[in-house]
């Protein structure tokens, strides 16, 4: 049951057939690893001592947080006595990092000493805060899907990239990934008037 | 907002989005992406023919499991638990009712990622994707992708029971763990210690190396990976008795 417990907050995957082949990594592509997340680039910029990307697993016991810089993994270790974490504006203590989910989106401030990364800090995106007014519930939504666009007078935008859309999107939602909004601006409507609902894979 | 600068003066925002609306609803996709998104790509998914039987076998999409929309309620122990978040994308003939009514099943029963294939097997067509005749699945297979590195549970038991010369296990727990047993031949180097006891890991030798629960022995194949190693790792729950047997749960 003690082992049970260690998997808090961890992601189990489940195996499938057989074995991967890994290719033996080479060094060259392990020093150009990225320190920033390209969605992250959208909004930052790589800074030392700083990684941005997305949390994947920590493990007490061996000290260390696994994060997920695009298809790279890094590994930092932590002290659970001194590393701050950061939840909503609010600076926590170490067990906040077993509450974390896979794939949030955090910074780590972190120092290097003979090639091992420590973290002193790790800060996790806060929600964006947008004017109640401007909100839409799902209950809403299901409402307008059902009458369609043109009853119900709407465009539905889905702002997440080209590949989450293509897996499954709100019905009639039409694709306009955030870093691409100058370019695709001409799939809004002529009207400024009109209705336009902006969703993504969640609150960021 | 973007939009609000161009001078749209009605932009809204369905803040919970896509999480919150696959708990209460299906979402939906073109044959286009069904052909690039998963297909193409090999993404583990269960594809459902909702049509009769009869009619499906006559030209059905590759991959598709046969299952009348009336009998998906009934056949629900056989998907997937939901939370395996299997995609289950289902189709009919024209995206219509039968189709809709399997989603809204499958919705209610807890899984939180059904697709709806936007205009059935005509839409398909339609896009000149190719549809297969003669039989179709009936049992729902759905197998995740494995994480880049990790070996199967068959694979790892093999290993563990015959000891091959050329492999060695690497136990990645602490020691306090380990002390109430080790498989039988495994090295224990804690996950905190492989860095500076890189030397003492046979760099001719392929490492497949395990913790309690695989997130640590993941964290240690990517540093061993790093250095050139050719490593693998169990990404499963694993209890060892002090005799060195061991039982492996996912």
């Amino acid at each position: 049951m003690l082992l049970r417990k260690i998997l808090t907050g961890t992601l189990v995957l489940f195996t499938a057939l057989g074995i991967v082949t890994v290719m033996p990594a080479n060094k060259a592509e392990a020093k150009k690893k990225p320190t920033i997340s390209k969605m992250c680039l959208n909004c930052h910029k790589p800074a030392p001592g700083s990684l941005r990307g997305k949390f994947d697993s920590v493990a007490f016991k061996s000290r260390s947080i696994q994060l997920k810089i695009n298809k790279s993994t890094e590994i930092v270790k932590f002290n659970p006595e001194t590393i701050q974490v950061v939840v909503a504006g609010k600076t926590e203590k170490a067990e906040a990092l077993r509450k974390l989910k896979k794939g949030k989106e955090i910074r780590v401030e972190y120092s290097k000493k003979g090639g091992v990364k420590t973290a002193s800090l790790v800060s996790v995106k806060p929600k964006i805060k947008v004017a109640a007014e401007k909100l839409l519930t799902t209950a809403e939504i299901e409402k307008l899907v059902a009458k369609g666009p043109k009853k119900g007078k709407y465009l539905l935008v889905d702002a997440r990239p080209g590949p989450r859309f293509k897996e499954g999107a709100l019905p009639t939602a039409i694709n306009i990934p955030y870093p691409a909004f100058d370019k695709k601006k001409g799939m809004l409507p002529k009207d400024k008037s009109a209705l336009i609902i902006y969703y993504c894979g969640g609150v960021t | 907002m973007k939009a609000e600068q161009l001078g749209y003066t009605n932009v809204k925002v369905y803040h919970e989005g896509m999480p919150a609306w696959s708990k209460r609803n299906y979402s939906v996709l073109s044959p286009k992406f069904l052909q690039e998104a998963f297909i193409k790509k090999d993404i583990p998914h269960v594809l459902l023919d909702v049509r009769p039987a009869k009619k499906a076998k006559k030209g059905f999409i590759k991959g598709a499991v046969t299952l009348p929309a009336g009998k998906v309620k009934s056949a629900l122990k056989n998907f997937p638990p939901p939370k395996k978040k299997a995609p289950i994308i289902v189709y009919d003939a024209k995206g219509g009712k039968k189709a809709v009514k399997a989603a809204k099943t499958l919705v209610k029963a807890g899984h939180k990622k059904v697709r709806l294939l936007t205009g059935g097997v005509k839409a398909w067509e339609k896009g000149k994707y190719p549809l297969e005749k003669g039989t179709l699945a009936t049992e729902i297979v759905y197998v995740p992708k494995p994480r880049p590195g990790e070996m199967s549970m068959d694979a790892f038991m093999e290993i563990a029971d015959k000891t091959p010369s050329n492999i060695l296990i690497l136990d990645v727990r602490n020691r306090d763990e380990a002390n109430a047993g080790v498989i039988k031949g495994a090295m224990l180097v804690p996950d905190e210690e492989i860095l500076d006891r890189m030397s003492e890991i046979p760099k001719n030798k392929m490492i497949v190396c395990h913790c309690a629960t695989g997130v640590r022995a993941e964290m240690a194949y990517h540093k061993l990976k790093g250095k050139g190693y050719n490593v693998k790792f169990l990404n499963a729950n694993i209890f060892i008795e002090k005799d060195g047997s061991y039982e492996i749960e996912k």
